[in-house]
């Protein structure tokens, strides 16, 4: 990857980005395997600068996900068990006194990493909740007036059971907007999960991940990304799909602006790992799901009749009339 | 504008005026219309250095011309502006073909090849460089042509095949010159095969009966209470060496009036008169095989208001001069004098020996005229029948009925004159020494073969003229007293007019020769016929006649039954040519055109993909669908990445998919893609 400069980033950056884009995701496929689609859009969002909910159940992998990826990264990787206890300053740190030294420092919480796992976010009170949402959008932490800044890249990767919900604290729509995409691992296909039972397998063993860059490399990366072109067109058909999720009887709150926004951010790196350096009509519609329907609210009745977000983006992509490469 | 560009503008439109400028005569016309040509070009220039914005340049300069008009024309039309320029062109219209070059007949024209140069030269100037804007305003100038002329100005279309030959080398060479892109040749190939089959067509197609835009304007028709000059024979007669007129071209019989309607007791010439430029059609068709003459004419001791003119006039020198439309006489309102000198264009049939063996005379309305004998008496009509026993075409009973009123009768200018049936009567078969039996002046052999001639069916009229005189050692052919005469003409189909002489039997029309051969052929029986009984059988037409009429119907079915196929075949030629200029624009677009004719091959094989899909998921769809993802790779990439990719193979991986595509679908559906208009409505 050349150094930052000034202008869109050329075809000889994507193809360099392309193969770092290979290694990691393949470094993270020694430990999880089969989920090669996952692990991208994780990388995805990491690349982008965003965070990743994965809502699963137990035993599919999103603990091994989490530290895979920060093993590849080869930084710091903290995890985070959210238990309804769990105080703000357990997450992001609190000032101690130093009988030592006889000051007051800074002791520095786990969301001081290079990827968190933050593993069962709604079990925690809403109060922790907001300190490490807050902490994800501010990529800052304020302990008695001083801001500490934690390390870049920084990817919080959130986890929810979606079946166990008995005195858990459900995120609220806001937050929820925080994370840039959400996910769901699943359970691997038969051969997969035969070559993870088999003994001596290295499926799941964390310690078997290669590092393949370094956190340096990723935050360069995911700045020069910022700037690959994206269409007039396209960023229309963005515009238009977000219009179609605010115009649906269904839902009780469309996509909003910061959710566009997290659209074409992601559409600009998973161009980018695709060797492009221009986005097209299908990247939008690969990542419009993941990126945009935990940001959608059903109506009371939507709900009732068992409608899914997943299908109200579906039927507003077919309803709009996707840009064609053809004379203009 | 460049240079280039003008010049081949101003060409182009210079040229396509050429056959407008065949409506008036002389060479002068179209040196205007060029000139005008140049001053709209020169406007338009001037205008873009002063940052005129077009709709100025357009409205004052149109303005300017409209005006120039109107002061050019005042003179010669009554009423205000609009009444001026308005009725300029139907005085155009009813003017003589062609048409004398004054300022105001030719303000029309001019005005017209400005305005169109003007607008062309706007559009040349224009930010799009129109390469459309100068063949369009030639098409305008060569229709116009067309219109004026009635199409006679390009009949065998040289400069039409000019104009589009200077088009397509336009398309070619102005844009390579001026643009460093490639230059596609479609536009000027979908031209030359629109030419190719447009020539084609013209081979089926009927040529004949062009459309006249003069049959569109009525002119004023002035009712004019005129003298029949038969009477005057005798009296031209009596001054024998008077010279009458002379007259500078062919030898040919100068004609004064023809006298078409028969009342029994005289001759009468028509009476309503309109000018010579309009071409209210004469009521019979000309002859197919005609011929044009030219005279100048220069008038003695004639007078009268009946002009000498030779054949079927068509223009003259003299402005004032109206005309009957179904005649060809010739009526100057304000009289002739002596020295009256002027010009005259006129058309002769002149159908050969074969022509008239075979020829039919027409039936119907149009020739009820030239056969209508009120009062026949049934001794004459007797007498006409048993005139053309045994005779099988119209062309031998006119030789017959020709050698039966010459035989044994004599020219007698003292003879009593008169063109009643009476007089006839006694001129055929009247006692012998009585007044007037046997003898009689051209009036009397004349009347009797037309009355004769109709009684047995065929159309005819008397002409009043002049005979051929020969030419003199100064050039003209002067013609006196004694030239006098009258004959009778009849109409056969196809062949028009065909003078007969009764009197001497040598003069124009058809050959002796084959005359005689008629006359060998029928020799028993037309020697002479048995005077007649009174109160005969009433006339009917011969079985053969009636015949002959249903098979003269029948090619002119022929030719409107062509325009089933022509129609339908324009339309898919439309169709084809609309269909090529879209695949020659998406060809020019490079891999976006390219995936335009995959979409618009999938329309037509009915796998139009659904709005929300994306180019990679149609291509995977397509049968070659690994050809197909690399071509939407490749539009994806020409339709959204910041830059421009170089050549690429797009259009011969269309050509894969394509075939790809047409193998899905039945060769009988695929038999109209080709001029199928469907993708002609989708944007691309």
């Amino acid at each position: 990857m050349t150094t930052m400069t000034g202008t869109a980033i050329g075809e000889h950056e994507i193809a360099a980005f392309q193969a770092l884009h290979k290694r990691v995701g393949d470094a993270v496929e020694t430990a999880l395997r089969g989920k090669r689609e996952v692990v991208d859009l994780v990388l995805v969002a990491m690349f982008a600068g965003g965070h990743v909910l994965l809502e699963d159940v137990p035993g599919t992998g999103k603990t091994t996900l989490a530290r895979a990826v920060a093993g590849a990264l080869g930084g710091l990787s903290r995890r985070v068990q959210f238990t309804p206890d769990l105080l703000p300053s357990d997450v992001t740190g609190t000032s101690v006194y130093d009988p030592k030294s006889g000051q007051v420092g800074f002791r520095p919480g786990p969301v001081f990493a290079n990827v968190v796992l933050a593993d069962e976010i709604n079990r925690a009170a809403a109060k922790t909740q907001s300190a490490l949402l807050e902490v994800m959008e501010e990529r800052t932490v304020t302990v008695d007036g001083v801001a500490h800044a934690v390390p870049d890249p920084f990817l919080v990767v959130a986890t929810q059971n979606p079946i166990d919900l008995d005195g858990t604290y459900r995120l609220p729509e806001a937050q929820l907007d925080r994370f840039m995409l959400r996910t769901s691992i699943g359970y691997p296909d038969l051969d997969h999960e035969l070559d993870v039972l088999r003994p001596g397998s290295g499926a799941g063993r964390i310690g078997t991940v290669p590092t393949v860059t370094n956190p340096h490399q990723v935050a360069e990366c995911a700045r020069r990304l910022a700037t690959l072109h994206v269409a007039d067109r396209i960023l229309r058909y963005i515009t238009e799909l977000g219009t179609a999720t605010r115009s649906d009887d269904r839902l009780r709150l469309g996509a909003s602006t910061r959710g566009l926004r997290a659209l074409v951010r992601c559409v600009q790196v998973y161009a980018a790992s695709h060797g492009r350096h221009f986005a097209v009509p299908s990247d939008v519609q690969r990542l419009c799901a993941p990126v945009l329907a935990h940001r959608l609210v059903l109506t009371r009745e939507a709900q009732l009749a068992g409608v899914t977000t997943a299908e109200v983006l579906a039927d507003a992509t077919a309803r709009v009339e996707v840009p064609r490469p053809t004379p203009q | 504008m460049t240079w280039l560009r003008a010049g081949w503008a101003v060409v182009l439109l210079a040229v396509a005026a050429f056959p407008l400028s065949a409506g008036w005569s002389g060479s002068g016309p179209w040196s205007l219309f060029a000139g005008a040509v140049v001053v709209a070009f020169g406007v338009v220039v001037q205008a873009r250095r002063f940052r005129l914005t077009t709709g100025m340049t357009l409205v004052g300069a149109g303005a300017a011309a409209l005006i120039g008009g109107y002061f050019v024309a005042r003179g010669a039309i009554a009423g205000g502006p609009v009444e001026v320029l308005r009725d300029s062109v139907p005085r155009l219209l009813t003017s003589a073909r062609p048409a004398p070059p004054t300022p105001d007949l030719l303000m029309p024209g001019v005005l017209l090849v400005f305005l169109v140069a003007l607008v062309v030269a706007v559009s040349v100037a224009g930010e799009g460089r129109s390469l459309i804007g100068p063949p369009v305003g030639a098409v305008v100038l060569y229709a116009a042509g067309a219109l004026v002329t009635a199409g006679r100005a390009d009949g065998r279309g040289l400069v039409a095949v000019g104009v589009v030959a200077l088009a397509a080398f336009g398309w070619v060479v102005v844009d390579r010159a001026e643009s460093t892109r490639r230059v596609s040749l479609g536009p000027p190939g979908a031209v030359l095969a629109v030419l190719a089959a447009a020539a084609l067509l013209a081979g089926v197609l009927p040529n004949r009966n062009a459309f006249e835009p003069r049959e569109l304007v009525r002119p004023p028709v002035t009712d004019i209470a005129v003298s029949n000059p038969l009477p005057q024979l005798a009296s031209w007669a009596a001054m024998a060496d008077t010279e009458l007129l002379r007259m500078r071209g062919p030898e040919l019989p100068v004609r004064l009036v023809v006298l078409a309607d028969y009342t029994g007791a005289a001759w009468q010439a028509s009476s309503l008169y309109g000018p010579i430029g309009a071409v209210a059609p004469p009521d019979l068709p000309a002859g197919r095989r005609a011929h044009q003459a030219d005279v100048e004419l220069v008038v003695g001791a004639l007078d009268g208001n009946w002009l000498p003119t030779v054949g079927r006039p068509v223009s003259t020198s003299l402005g004032d001069v109206m005309v009957d439309p179904d005649s060809g006489s010739l009526m100057l309102p304000r009289g002739m004098g002596p020295g009256l000198s002027y010009d005259v264009r006129g058309v002769v049939d002149r159908p050969n020996d074969d022509d008239l063996a075979t020829a039919k005379v027409p039936t119907g309305d149009a020739i009820r005229r030239y056969l209508d004998l009120p009062g026949l008496p049934a001794t004459l009509a007797d007498y006409a029948r048993q005139a053309v026993l045994n005779t099988s075409t119209p062309y031998e009973q006119a030789v017959a009925l020709e050698q039966v009123v010459r035989l044994d009768r004599h020219p007698d200018a003292e003879a009593p004159v008169g063109s009643s049936y009476a007089r006839i009567e006694q001129f055929l078969y009247g006692p012998l020494g009585d007044a007037g039996a046997a003898k009689g002046t051209a009036e009397q052999f004349a009347t009797a073969f037309a009355v004769l001639g109709r009684a047995v069916g065929l159309p005819t009229r008397v002409v009043v003229g002049f005979q051929p005189v020969p030419e003199g050692p100064d050039g003209y052919r002067v013609i006196r007293g004694v030239d006098a005469t009258a004959w009778p003409e009849v109409y056969f189909a196809d062949w028009g007019w065909v003078p007969f002489d009764p009197v001497s039997g040598t003069d124009s029309g058809p050959s002796a020769a084959s005359k005689r051969e008629v006359l060998n052929r029928l020799a028993s029986t037309t020697a002479q016929p048995t005077v007649p009984a009174k109160d005969g059988p009433p006339l009917v037409l011969p079985p053969e006649q009636a015949k002959s009429d249903a098979a003269q119907a029948k090619p002119q079915a022929r030719h409107w039954l062509l325009l089933f196929p022509a129609l339908p075949l324009s339309v898919l030629l439309v169709l084809a040519c609309l269909r090529g200029a879209r695949h020659s624009r998406l060809r020019r677009a490079g891999a976006l055109g390219a995936w335009a004719s995959v979409l618009d091959l999938l329309l037509l094989a009915r796998r139009q993909p659904a709005r929300h899909l994306t180019a990679p998921d149609i291509a995977a769809l397509a049968p070659d669908s690994e050809q197909a993802l690399r071509l939407a790779a490749l539009a994806d990439r020409a339709a959204f990445a910041p830059d421009q990719a170089g050549p690429d193979d797009s259009w011969r991986l269309a050509g894969q998919v394509r075939a790809g595509i047409r193998r899905l679908v039945p060769w009988y559906r695929r038999l109209f893609w080709a001029v199928d208009p469907r993708p002609l409505r989708r944007r691309w």
